[in-house]
């Protein structure tokens, strides 16, 4: 299995090293495994996608990076520097590796651009005034002037996503960390996401940790794909995709993608269809 | 040939328009609007639909067939030709910033079907929408760059004017949904239900005089009394004893109120936040809650000498149990992922507390204070019927003692009258602090 990453990009930071991690759930009880063994290296810059079904521990993975999880042995390491391993089994939330929500997580009560100014106004980074002129320039860069002063409940689900994407890129970030971002949004919104989201790469070329459960979506935005096995969750295939970035919409119609996506097919289905048996069994 | 092609019909149009990019996310209700406004048309192969130079007067949708778009070279466009099909859009140009003339000649390729809109026409229609319009004008400009590859310095979309496109202000917001619920039938139905409760009163008592309401005064005897410069029972709304007793009420729920929402906010955040505390606490509050505010009458004499304070205990302890428990809830009820953002985007707990918790909690939190209110009268009358000298429950009370009926109806309707005045400000203190909400329920049309 090539386990190797793609030469690197042109970014220094946010090298991420997944090392031999487990996690058991409830060790003294059911003793459910998660994430056995797991070892992944992402570099600098890259856009790294994780494949798996629906409940395969892909984001018991992501949860172990953002500090939301201990994790039960090995470690997870960030340019070099430990985040987690045995002895210290959380990482500690902060601004240098932030998550986007499965279902989205501005807050309500606060408008757009209030959201995306959260980060550097919290940290004391920026006093007030930096932070509103630097939100309304990258909202601006991003599509979403005009928007700044509406409650996120205003704007379509698209757009929620996009200004969560800037409020995280607000903090200069060494690593996104996006789960499902998209599995909430109609197919068009979805394609017209994506691309907002390379151009949003394009500018800064921070690393990407996606975790998805589309084959296609993986391909047409990632470096390298990582398909994981189902419960527990470990990489069964990397893929890396040698069609070159940028890339856009007319990827999707290219023969090499629809190649990849041949050759990684069984493998997906066949966790999927994995998953689906153990949950017969469950039920 | 282009004759033997069926005509758009109406329900098509709407169909055809949600297949289109910039209407995508658009409601029903805008979408039959747009449709409202698309006029059919077709075109036979080969046919020019509009060449480059003209007037950009009407906007296209496809409907069925094909046809080539091309841009003149100026524009710059990445790829010049363009093949749109159904639920392709073109002729947007009329959309432009300074644009008034077709950048692009476009061809049916196929017998074509076309809707054609009015590009001023909906314009104005997504005006009179502010926020679902500023949606589509979005779309279609990330539609522009995106899938007609125009470079962005020219896909710059016009601005849609209009009082409401600016930052709505919470008082033009209100004027607004007043408007709105004045022209729905809602007030005449509630005028509809105020006549009849009064006339089945006035026909009960007065006209069919039922032998259940023998003793009951009717509603004229009431309202004569109550409308009275000289009551024949000594109060009505020309006595200063009627003020007097209303003030004494209101003031007395008034510092019961604000006593059980600083305290009972205070609790419920603490009892929601540390599970500790709740741990502690909890048991014995869920214990005390279920206990009728009218058994705690006698304790609240014992333990307070003056009567004042007395009836205020009471009033507050009912509305401290609703306001306290609904934060502690309203806190629990705030989703995981916002705390886990905010520790994400580096807010410290204290942070966390002052911008996730707090206003996350806040809907819950005025849930409690409405019911709070409530609470608070009713256990207040309870108590004043028990003690003190003024208030309208000792008005209610010492009436019935007295036999002057029509007094004692007074009191209930004024109850009802100060009651309904006093929930409605709690009411419209939420909204003024949650103005995020007020703006997502209007949106939901709610």
């Amino acid at each position: 299995m090539d386990m190797r990453p793609p030469p690197p990009a042109t970014q220094t930071q946010g090298h991420l090293l997944i090392d031999d991690v487990v996690k058991v759930y409830d060790p003294e009880g059911a003793a459910v495994l998660a994430v056995d063994h797991c070892t992944l290296e992402i570099e600098p810059g890259e856009i790294c996608m994780i494949v798996g079904p629906s409940g395969c521990g892909k984001t018991t993975l992501l949860n172990a990076v953002a500090g939301f999880h201990d994790i039960t042995s090995g470690r997870i390491l960030m340019d070099g520097e430990v985040l987690c391993s045995t002895d210290r089994p959380r990482s500690t939330p902060g601004p240098d590796r932030i998550v986007v929500f499965q279902n989205g997580a501005l807050f309500p009560w606060k408008s757009n651009l209030e959201n995306v100014i959260f980060g550097p106004v919290m940290q004391g980074k920026l006093g007030r005034r930096e932070a509103l002129d630097k939100g309304r320039a990258m909202m601006g860069d991003a599509g979403l002037s005009g928007v700044e002063h509406n409650y996120p409940g205003e704007v379509s689900s698209g757009m929620r996503r996009r200004v969560e994407i800037v409020r995280a890129l607000m903090n200069d970030p060494k690593v996104l960390l996006l789960d499902e971002p998209y599995r909430a949004l109609d197919s068009l919104t979805k394609s017209v996401m994506h691309e907002a989201l390379l151009e949003i790469y394009y500018k800064n070329r921070v690393t990407i940790f996606f975790i998805t459960h589309d084959l296609e979506e993986a391909i047409f935005l990632g470096h390298r794909v990582a398909i994981m096995t189902t419960r527990p969750c470990k990489p069964k295939k990397i893929l890396t995709v040698d069609i070159p970035h940028p890339r856009d919409y007319s990827v999707l119609t290219s023969k090499r993608f629809r190649e990849l996506i041949e050759e990684t097919n069984d493998a997906v289905h066949e966790e999927a269809l994995k998953a689906f048996q153990a949950g017969e069994k469950e039920g | 040939m282009a004759a033997t092609l069926p005509v758009v019909a109406e329900d098509d149009a709407i169909a055809v328009l949600r297949e289109a990019t910039p209407f995508g996310e658009a409601s029903p209700v805008v979408l039959s609007r747009i449709a409202a406004l698309a006029r059919p048309a077709r075109y036979a192969a080969g046919e020019r639909i509009y060449t480059a130079g003209d007037a950009a007067d009407d906007i296209f949708i496809v409907a069925s067939g094909r046809a080539d778009h091309v841009f003149e070279p100026e524009v710059g466009a990445r790829e010049p030709l363009k093949r749109v099909t159904r639920g392709g859009v073109f002729g947007w140009a009329g959309l432009l910033l300074g644009q008034t003339r077709r950048l692009a000649t476009v061809t049916a390729v196929e017998p074509t079907e076309v809707l054609r809109i009015d590009t001023e026409a909906l314009v104005a229609l997504l005006e009179s929408q502010p926020q679902e319009g500023g949606q589509v004008m979005a779309r279609f400009a990330a539609m522009i760059r995106r899938e007609f590859a125009v470079p962005e310095l020219l896909a710059q979309v016009r601005r849609l004017s209009g009082p409401l496109t600016e930052e709505m202000s919470s008082l033009s917001l209100t004027m607004y949904r007043l408007s709105l619920w004045l022209k729905s039938p809602r007030p005449y139905l509630m005028l509809i239900g105020f006549a009849l409760f009064l006339g089945i009163w006035y026909l009960a008592v007065e006209v069919w005089k039922l032998p259940r309401f023998r003793e009951m005064p009717g509603l004229t005897t009431v309202v004569k009394e109550w409308f009275s410069p000289s009551p024949t029972y000594g109060l009505s709304l020309y006595t200063e004893e009627y003020y007097k007793h209303i003030v004494v009420s209101v003031w007395r729920v008034t510092q019961a109120f604000f006593l059980a929402t600083v305290l009972g906010v205070t609790f419920g955040l603490l009892l929601g936040w540390s599970q500790r505390f709740r741990e502690y606490v909890f048991p014995v509050f869920e214990m005390l809650r279920p206990i009728p505010i009218l058994a705690w009458v006698p304790l609240a004499i014992v333990m307070f000498i003056a009567t004042e304070s007395a009836v205020i205990y009471l009033a507050f302890l009912a509305s401290f149990y609703a306001t306290a428990l609904n934060t502690m809830l309203g806190v629990q009820s705030i989703d995981e992922s916002y705390i886990r953002a905010a520790s994400c985007l580096g807010a410290s707990q204290k942070q966390v507390f002052r911008h996730v918790i707090l206003p996350g909690a806040l809907p819950f939190i005025f849930t409690g204070l409405q019911i709070s209110i409530g609470v608070s009268w009713f256990s207040l009358v309870a108590a004043e019927m028990v003690s003190g000298q003024y208030g309208l429950g000792y008005v209610i009370n010492t009436s019935y003692v007295m036999v002057r009926y029509p007094t004692i109806i007074i009191g209930m309707a004024t109850l009802g009258l100060v009651g309904y005045t006093t929930s409605a400000l709690v009411r419209l203190a939420g909204d003024y602090l949650m103005e995020w909400r007020v703006r997502e329920l209007a949106l939901a049309e709610r």
